[in-house]
Formats: structure tokens, sequence, C-alpha cells
């Protein structure tokens, strides 16, 4: 990918995010430190980071078959957790020292049950996340955190206290503020980062140690300041959706002219637009309540929906953005009928919405294109 | 659309769904069997069901939507008529309106990749089509449809005033967990009690659960003569209609537990005379399947009566046939919502397999083959149940591991379109040849 930025620290962020291992990996084990995959930005990472673990969260980039997988899922199933998987049996994966699931969607939840009979990570385990996002299931979340933190303690040896934990949570609100910083940027009229530029510096964010990732952002925001921004495009979009790590295809929509300002995806704004509440007497519950309730959700939690769309308009407002794409991973159901009332109401408010379904592995780069292009277009259409 | 027009269009709609259900019953009637019998009276209590919420709707009666595994116990005990929300892909899968129900999902934007069981009740509500309740229980498992389907009721124009309550379903499975879904339906009672003006009597919970239990005990005693060989039932009865009488339409009531001493009779009278389900069609018992899902209700008259006429293949278990129902302890409020709590996370079938972590699907497996002597299991691979299809190595190894042959379709267990039923017939034929079933 052709990019202007100029950086050491993009540099860095692009090399972690383009494969799997990367060369942060290979350090920080060969310090003796371990490694924990996850899965899904529900699961606490601060935890990792308190107990002194790598926290690392799971994609399948590079994938070029689910060749080894097909004999745990189906062509019914999303290809994220089956490319994902593939590459945990291609040995891809070989360096975790544990890994946490969650019950995120019906496609990936089974990553837990296939990973545990194929795989020997010494450490696997499940979360239960609720569905509502009301005090009984604050309380819950709450138990499953602490339950998380005596088996990470038991197997790791380590003990993780209430002060290792609110400095992990410092600093990863540290974190969240630098990048709700990079975004601040895409809000200008000639913004100096694109859609497809930001994309890997957040996903760097969760396939690094955070300490070093903080210090890569600072450089980076330096570097930022010093580029001229570009107004080189004809409307402004925004993402909203799921698991997307690929920048690839927010170049695909940014080369016919749609600048990607600002996003609701789960490697975007949802990671980090709040911080977790630090007023609060119990890192634990600071951590329940912003995973359940404080952080923007994402369509598996019930009875949120009216929040989720004055979030997305809030952003839409905020960044001026001309129209909003929403994509979502064939097979996925809860982001198809988030979609479609996201659709109902942003017409409500005049604001064009186009979806787009696509495979994890990017495919079928054409009809993007022309579906893009004709979305842009309908847009200009609107201003004349 | 407003309110009014709702009620009118939907009440319509909901009328022509009984009558098509009482044209099943006087089908029924020429059934000269016990068996026969037994389809007559679960159409009439079904047919009760729907007309009293008929009349609910048109006098302005408190009537409730709900799910069979939200402890349909406690709404009997609060004398609260209900209807399942997702009701019409199952009972009325062959009602002469389906597939165009199911083209008007496809145009809203409810692709073929959404379970049909969820995009048909969206095309519902979102087009006046479905009768707005009092109050809802919603459904937040097994699966990922069905949070979605309870939040396009709350976003929608007319829905989004009727109270709503959903039961959040912990996705572990000990005793924490039970307790957590324990309190949740304590809360979920306090709900309808504050919405409906009724109110829950532990005496008559009591009352309840006891016939629910007799109920319970009769479907084992059932169950337990299925395991004769050749089946003294396959498909057409004791499976699916013994979850729907128990856990949708008559939780808890004598009427229930009446039919299931009925069903054990005539069950009790084949086994004795030697007799399979075979003997009364003129066929005979050759291979005995585990059929692990929801009937294909979509399609159920064009292939199960097939699979016995051209192969003796006899259903001799199916997913919601099959017990593992725990029993209520009726001593106090607390054991009761525990133990409801347990049966409606645990037990009910879909939930029991999808809501949690794989090992039911594979525990069940090794159950019903063991236990029902089993020749081969048969997964349909439903479009909707992604889960289950993320599952399909474990399961495959678990048959594997049993030497029971395993055959996943993929199809659509409420739409034939999607997989043909020629090509759903072809598969299992030579699923049968090449396993050297036949
Ligand atoms: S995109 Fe949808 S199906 Fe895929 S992992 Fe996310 S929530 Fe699950
Ligand atoms: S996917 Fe299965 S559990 Fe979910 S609605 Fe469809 S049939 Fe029911």
């Amino acid at each position: 990918m052709e990019t202007r930025i100029d950086s050491e620290a993009f540099d860095r962020f692009r090399e972690v995010t383009s494969s799997i291992g990367n060369s942060e990996i290979e350090a920080w084990k060969q310090a003796g430190g371990k490694v924990v995959g996850y899965f899904c930005s529900t699961v606490p990472e601060e935890l990792f980071t308190a107990a002194g673990l790598y926290p690392f969260r799971m994609r399948g980039t590079g994938s070029t078959s689910t060749e080894l997988s097909d004999g745990c899922f189906s062509n019914i199933n999303c290809s994220y957790p089956r490319h994902t998987m593939n590459q945990a049996l291609l040995g891809e994966y070989d360096f975790l020292d544990g890994l946490v699931c969650i019950n995120s969607c019906d496609h990936v939840r089974r990553i837990y049950d296939n990973w545990t009979v194929r795989l020997d990570t010494p450490f696997v385990k499940v979360m239960s996340l609720p569905r509502k996002i009301g005090p009984p299931q604050i309380d819950w979340y709450y138990e499953e955190i602490n339950l998380l933190r005596s088996d990470i303690q038991e197997h790791f040896g380590v003990e993780i206290t209430d002060e290792d934990l609110w400095k992990a949570i410092k600093l990863h609100n540290e974190v969240r503020a630098l990048q709700k910083k990079v975004y601040e940027y895409r809000k200008l009229d000639a913004p100096p980062i694109s859609g497809a530029e930001a994309l890997p510096v957040m996903v760097a964010g969760t396939a690094m140690p955070k300490e070093r990732y903080k210090i890569l952002l600072q450089q980076f925001l330096g570097d930022l300041e010093k580029l001229e921004g570009s107004s080189d495009y004809r409307v402004r979009l925004m993402i909203v959706g799921g698991e997307l790590d690929d920048p690839e295809f927010m170049q695909v929509i940014e080369e016919q002219g749609g600048l990607v300002v600002t996003d609701s995806t789960c490697f975007g704004t949802r990671l980090m637009w709040r911080p977790i509440d630090e007023s609060v007497a119990d890192p634990v519950r600071a951590l329940a309540s912003y995973y359940i309730y404080d952080r923007p959700s994402c369509p598996r939690m019930y009875g949120d929906q009216s929040r989720r769309i004055d979030y997305t308009k809030e952003l839409a407002k905020e960044f001026r953005v001309d129209g909003i794409i929403g994509e979502r991973l064939i097979f996925c159901d809860q982001w198809l009928v988030e979609h479609y009332m996201t659709n109902a109401d942003l017409k409500e408010d005049g604001i064009p919405f186009l979806q787009l379904d696509r495979e994890y592995i990017l495919s079928g780069k054409g009809q993007l294109r022309t579906r893009v292009q004709a979305f842009i277009e309908t847009i200009e259409g609107m201003r004349s | 659309m407003d309110v009014q027009a709702v009620k009118t269009q939907s009440l319509a709609r909901y009328k022509e769904e009984r009558d098509w259900f009482a044209l099943l019953a006087e089908a029924a009637k020429q059934m000269p069997t016990s068996e026969g019998e037994l389809q007559v009276k679960l159409l009439e209590i079904l047919l009760d069901s729907k007309q009293t919420v008929v009349d609910c709707v048109e006098n302005d009666k408190p009537f409730i939507g709900g799910y069979f595994c939200n402890a349909p116990e406690l709404f009997h005990a609060m004398d609260l008529p209900w209807f399942m929300l997702m009701e019409t892909p199952f009972l009325a899968a062959s009602a002469p309106y389906l597939l165009n129900d199911i083209e008007g999902a496809e145009e809203m934007g409810m692709g073929t990749d959404l379970c049909t069981a969820i995009r048909l009740p969206i095309y519902y509500i979102e087009n006046g089509l479905m009768p707005v309740p009092t109050a809802l229980l919603g459904l937040l498992y097994p699966c990922d449809g069905a949070p979605m389907l309870h939040q396009v009721i709350e976003h929608n124009k007319v829905w989004k005033d009727v109270p709503i309550y959903a039961c959040d379903p912990p996705y572990t499975s000990d005793e924490r967990a039970v307790q957590y879904f324990a309190e949740e339906l304590s809360r979920m009672v306090e709900f309808l009690e504050k919405h409906t003006g009724k109110t829950l009597d532990v005496d008559r919970l009591k009352q309840v659960c006891e016939e629910s239990n007799r109920t319970y005990s009769l479907w084992q005693d059932y169950n337990e003569l299925r395991r004769s060989v050749p089946s003294p039932h396959g498909w057409a009865i004791g499976g699916a209609q013994a979850f729907a009488i128990s856990q949708c339409f008559v939780a808890g009531d004598p009427r229930c537990s009446a039919w299931f001493e009925q069903l054990c009779k005539c069950a009790e009278e084949r086994v004795a005379a030697g007799k399979g389900a075979s003997d009364q069609e003129g066929w005979k018992e050759k291979i005995r399947l585990f059929w692990f899902d929801i009937m294909p209700y979509g399609w159920i008259f064009e292939y199960m009566p097939w699979l016995e006429s051209e192969w003796g293949a006899t259903i001799v278990m199916d997913m919601f046939g099959n017990f593992p129902y725990t029993l209520i302890d009726t001593s106090s409020r607390e054991t009761m919502l525990h133990d409801l709590a347990k049966r409606n996370l645990l037990d009910a079938p879909m939930i029991r397999q999808a809501r949690g972590t794989a090992e039911n699907f594979s525990n069940d497996i090794r159950r019903i083959v063991t236990d029902y002597k089993i020749d081969c299991v048969i997964w349909p691979g439903h479009m909707g149940h992604k889960d289950g299809s993320a599952t399909i190595g474990i399961m495959r190894d678990t048959c594997r591991e049993l030497g029971v042959p395993f055959l996943h379709i993929g199809l659509d267990l409420f739409d034939k379109r999607y997989t043909s039923i020629d090509e759903v017939k072809d598969k299992t034929s030579d699923f049968f040849r090449g396993m050297g079933l036949a």
C-alpha cells in the first residue's frame, strides 16, 4: 500500500500487522515473556497486561485458504474464525502460551471447542459474556473477570494485585487517549491520514505490548503533526461494522474517492472512544462496567440499539461524514439485522447508507469498486 | 401502519393460521388408529390455544408473547395465555402463504443466510402480521438470530411500546449459571406481574409443577419404550409432538399428562405385540436413525414418509423428542425457580445443545446412539444453525469413535427451495448406500 506517511513508528505498525507472528513477539518470548491470545474486544485485555502477559488479539491475517479448518467448520460459517483457525492449525499461532475465547457470536464461540480438541495450547479458557447490559449482568461479568484473574494467577504463577490492575487500566486509558488524538486529525478538512492508514495503527495496538505501543504511538503522533493533509477526495465516509482488520478493504473504498474519516468497528473507535472509569474503588468493577455498559456496544449486546445508533449519528456529525458504509462478514446474523435497523434510522435523518457484505480475506474487488462508486455518485447527486 | 391497523391485519392472519390447523385436525380425524386420535387431541389443544389468543385480542384481555424455554409453567400458574413468536415456521410451515412470506422477508433485505425462523417473524413484525401482546418475553439464546429478532421488535414503531423482558442466558452450565438464570426468571415474574396485573401464587405454581413432573415422568417412560427394536413409533408421533404439548401448549396441565398416558399405552401395546412404527404402514424397520435437529417442517411430508417407505429408516430419536429433563423440587418458590431455570437452561432442546460449549452435542450423540441402538446420525445442517455447523468436526469425530456413520446435509428446515427435496433425498440415499446401511 502506497503511503505519504514518513514515520518509523508507522512502519513498525504496518510490520506487526501484516502477518500474525511479528518481531515484537519474538523479542518478548526471547526475554522469557508469555503471550496470551484473545478473541473479541469484550475480553478485558487489561487483565493480561496486569499479569505481565503480552495480549494478542486473534486475527487470520495472511491466510490463503481454509483447507485445514474446513474439518471443523462448515460453509455457512463466517470466514473470520475459519481463516483464523486455519492459521492456528498451520502452526502460525504456536507462539501462544494461552488463549481466552468468548461467546461473542455463534461462529467465534466454537473456536474454543475446536481449539481444545485440535490444538494443545496449555491454557485455554472461555468467558461467559452476558447478552444484556444491566446491573445483574455487570455483577455476572465482575465474577467472570475475577474467575479469569484466578485462573491466570494459578496457571502462570503470577499475582495480579489491585494495584497492578489500576496500573494496567491507566496505561490502556492513556493509549485510548492517544488513539483518539489520531482520530482528531481525521476530523480535519484535509486529514493527514487516510482510513487505510489509520487501520494498521489501531490493529497494532492489539498486536504488541501496550507500553511499547504507547511509546510508538506518541512518536507517530509527532510525525503526523508535521505531515501536510490531503483534501483529494470526493466524499467523507464512515464505516460501521464488526471484525475489520484489513486495510486493503479501506483502500479499495478510498481509491474510488471516498475518504474514510471515522468508524464504529471493533478495531476502531469502539475500542477507545470512551475510557475506563478510574474513579471507582474496585478495578475489577471498573472493568466489568466498562465492558458491559460504558463502552460503545456491538449488536451482540441486546437492548442497546438506540444507544448504538445515537453513537453512530454522533460520530457522523463530529467527523462531518457524507455517507455511511455498513460492512458485514457474510453469515453474520448480528450485523445483518443491525444494518437493517441502521439503514432505517439513517434514512429518517437523510444520511446515505450502503451495506457491503464481504469475506474476511478480500475478494470480489471489482464488484466492491462498482458498488462504492455508485454510492459516492449517489451522495454527490444529493449534494447538487 | 398504526396500532389499530396492525391489530386488524394481524388478527386476520392469526385466524387464517388457526383455520389451517382446524383443517389439519379434520384430516387427522380420518386416521382410524390410536396414534391418529393422539394427533387429533394435540391439534385440538393447539387450536384451543390459538382461539384463546384470538379471544384475548378481540376482547382486550391480557396475553403474552413468549417461548418454550421461558419456563411456561410460570405463565400457566399465572393463568396467562401466551403464544410463541416464532411459531409460524415451526407449526404452520406447510401453510399455503409461507413461501410468499419468505420471499417478502428476502425483499426486506433478510437474505438467505439468516435463519428462516428469525427472518419470518421479523417480516411479520415489520409488516403488521403478528398479534401485539400485552407484554413480551424475549429470547436471547441459543443463537445470534434470536436477540436480533427482539432488537427489531424494540425498534419497531408499533411494538416499541410493548413492555419486553428477556432472560439473560449465561454461557456456562454450572450451579452458578443456574442460580443466575433462576434470578433472571424471578425478575421475569416481577415483570409479568407488573405489566399484566396477574400474580404468581406459590401454591398454584406448586400444583402446576407437580403436574408438569407427572408429565415428564410419563414422557421418560415413553422414551424408554422407544428403545425397543423395532421402535414402536417414528417421526409421526411422540417426538416433536411430545415436546410441543409439554412445553408449548399446556405445560403443567392435566390434559398434557393425559395425552402422554395415552401415548405410553399405544407404545406399550405395540412393543408387547412386537410391532414397530412400520407395521401400520407396511414397511419394515431396517435403519434406526437419530435425526439431530428440528424436523424439516417446510417439507416434512415430502421427506419423512419417503425415509420410511424407501429405506425402512425409522427416526427413533430426534433433538426435540430427546428427554434429558430435570424434575422440579416443589418444596418452595426458590427450589421451583431453581429447577425451572435448570430445565430451561440446560435441558430444553436446541437450547441444551446450542446455548453453551459444544460438549452437549457430543454427549447427546453418545448417549442416544448407545441407548437407542442407533445405526446412523443425521445432522441436517440447517442454514440457521451456525454454531452447530461450527461443531460438525466434533460431531463427526464422536460418531467415528462410536462407529456409527454421520451425515451432514446442508439445508433449510423451513424452506424447501434452499436445497431441493430431490437433492436432500439423493444425499440421503448415497449416504445409506455408501455406508452399507441399505
Ligand atoms: S463478523 Fe459476525 S459472525 Fe463474524 S466474528 Fe464477528 S460477530 Fe461473529
Ligand atoms: S438458528 Fe436455530 S435456534 Fe436460532 S432461531 Fe433458527 S431454528 Fe431457532
